[in-house]
């Protein structure tokens, strides 16, 4: 049943022994970035005349929009936690090795479409993956699955629909999502799960020839109300867990949008280029939960091209500033470095595309 | 000391029920609607019964596991009061809704700018009665006319919202506006029409005012549009749900 781990990571944070000098580093650029910020807010408000009342309501406003990010993806997030911890529970190692497939093609077109039976938003997806990678699901699922199920599932489906109706926005956000997380559910299957995944996390594919520690959580003779209560409390776990990542990646989202004008992205609407990359900055920065991010997209239409929008709709529901702290629950940072930037990268090339070529 | 399950264990769910606790006292208090969607309000409720049961499974999980209870995602105490930062920041900032502070960080939508709105939002703006009409309304009402300064000109308004003075505006000018809100505030969009009203000036930054007045065509920033010309502009509180909802 449960065993002790042989090599257990007191903190997910702090994976491999960081050494004296990255730790330092890590620390200055901590209090620098800190200090930039309060210079920021002090800089503002005295120049601005009102001087504390002023930095008050500058404070005011951070809070409630972090408090607002935070109690809004609560739900979602408990909800995926829940889901990871009946997945604990209840799913046998073995059928995920029995009926998902092994070869990373098909692996990333499954994962690509999982969204559609696990309907999962941005925030719930995250434990969900990290269960379901505990149970050595391969890797290109996952990453796909992360990647799409917050657009490719049947609520934002839907929400899309009613914003834009049917039509090039609809059709290319559904397509390109779903083949964005799966070229980039393809390019990870290249790794190994050592690389990608924290040492918590990937030990089920660590030895797949002798079960030293078979990661489930079944208590095959306990009745069920007591693996009920198991299930819950591993969602308890999960969701402390994640949920120091949410709260982090909620302060830095609330953060800059209280210090960063919204008319500085928002100056630059018509290049091509230019216009994709300030609609990816724009996702990232604001971290809208991407059930409604297409009616937010909807008042952009107008005044950005159609390649811009597009790629905030695409971008946005994959990685932005909240989602991809949570990131760092599941995965090493390099990896995480790769989620961002492939993505990233992806939707800017379809903008670039669709601005070029299709030009509405 | 942590590192006790049974301790540990007491800990997180101590930490579940303070979370539950603080989003039903914002949702008993209303404060809850300055921070998300009224839509999303059922969620907030799920979310209360989800974490005091996930809490009670805390104990009674424990007589289950009591040997090996470890997590595998031991989470250390300055993980723990990390969690707990909302419920603290939430305590000694006093709950207040978006106001004029954040205006200046956020795109304005005046009834000048071309703003694409739902075909549906528009027909349902239209139906409603000159002066049933709120900020929103207004704005979507405009959205579908090429030429909103005169067309609209001569009809009488009669809305709610808080009060934010902008340098491009004249003395006796001043802008009148409301957040709109999808999810979360973090999506919160500014409407704001333009009122002419001769004491504008004595107006403060973020005080709640019902305007009542006339269309006329007008500019901001050099750009035509209807503004209210006020007859009357009176104090108000601030309404129970201060954004509105498209």
């Amino acid at each position: 049943m449960i065993m002790e781990r042989p090599e257990a990571t007191p903190d997910v944070a702090a994976a491999p022994l960081p050494n004296p000098r990255v730790r330092w580093l890590r620390w200055a650029l901590t209090v620098l970035l800190a200090a930039a910020a309060l210079t920021a807010l002090f800089y503002d408000a005295f120049v601005h005349g009102d001087g504390l009342p002023y930095l008050y309501q500058r404070i005011q406003t951070f809070v409630t929009i972090f408090l607002g990010i935070f109690i809004e993806a609560t739900p979602f997030l408990l909800a995926g936690a829940i889901v990871s911890g009946l997945i604990a529970v209840f799913v046998d190692q073995s059928a995920i090795d029995h009926y998902l497939p092994k070869a990373a093609l098909p692996g990333a077109l499954i994962g690509g479409v999982m969204g559609i039976v696990f309907p999962v938003c941005e925030c719930g997806v995250v434990p969900v993956v990290r269960r379901l990678y505990e149970k050595g699901l391969p890797l290109s699922i996952g990453i796909a699955f992360l990647l799409a199920a917050p657009v490719i599932n049947p609520v934002v489906i839907l929400s899309t629909y009613s914003a834009f109706g049917w039509g090039p926005i609809f059709i290319g956000r559904i397509v390109f999502s779903f083949l964005i997380a799966v070229v980039v559910g393809l390019i990870f299957s290249r790794a190994r799960p050592e690389e990608v995944l924290l040492p918590a996390v990937c030990q089920a594919h660590h030895d797949a020839c002798c079960h030293v520690h078979d990661h489930d959580h079944r208590l095959h003779h306990a009745p069920l109300n007591r693996r009920v209560a198991q299930a819950f409390m591993l969602a308890g776990d999960d969701f402390l867990d994640m949920a120091r990542y949410l709260i982090a990646g909620s302060m830095l989202a609330a953060a800059m949008q209280t210090l960063v004008p919204q008319s500085a992205l928002l100056a630059v609407g018509q290049g091509s280029v230019i216009s994709v990359v300030m609609m990816q900055a724009l996702a990232f920065v604001l971290s809208v939960c991407s059930t409604v991010d297409a009616f937010l997209a909807l008042a952009f239409t107008g005044a950005f091209t159609t390649g811009a929008v597009l790629a905030f709709l695409v971008f946005g529901p994959m990685v932005d500033i909240k989602s991809s702290l949570m990131f760092l629950g599941v995965f090493q940072r390099r990896a995480v470095a790769y989620l961002i930037a492939l993505p990233l990268v992806l939707s800017l090339l379809m903008g670039v595309w669709w601005n070029l070529n299709l030009g509405w | 000391m942590l590192q006790r399950p049974r301790f540990q264990m007491a800990a997180k769910a101590l930490i579940l029920l303070a979370l539950a606790l603080f989003l039903y006292m914002r949702l008993a208090d209303g404060s809850l609607f300055f921070y998300i969607n009224q839509r999303f309000m059922v969620y907030t409720v799920l979310a209360i019964v989800g974490l005091v049961a996930v809490a009670i499974s805390y104990r009674a999980g424990r007589v289950a596991v009591d040997e090996d209870a470890h997590s595998h995602h031991a989470v250390t105490w300055g993980g723990l009061a990390l969690v707990l930062l909302p419920v603290v920041l939430g305590v000694l900032a006093p709950p207040q809704p978006l106001g004029a502070a954040a205006i200046g960080n956020r795109e304005i939508a005046v009834s000048s700018q071309p703003r694409n709105v739902l075909p549906a939002a528009v027909r349902a703006a239209a139906q409603k009665d000159a002066t049933e009409r709120n900020l929103l309304d207004w704005l979507n009402a405009f959205s579908a006319s090429s030429n909103a300064a005169q067309e609209f000109a001569g009809q009488p308004v009669d809305v709610i919202g808080f009060v934010y003075h902008d340098e491009r505006l004249a003395d006796d000018e001043v802008l009148i506006s409301r957040f709109i809100v999808s999810c979360c505030v973090a999506d919160a969009n500014v409407v704001t029409m333009v009122v002419r009203w001769p004491a504008a000036a004595t107006l403060e930054n973020d005080a709640w005012v019902q305007v009542q007045g006339v269309l006329q065509p007008g500019a901001f920033n050099g750009a035509p549009l209807p503004v209210i010309a006020a007859q009357n502009v009176t104090p108000v509180a601030m309404p129970d749900q201060p954004y509105l909802y498209p």
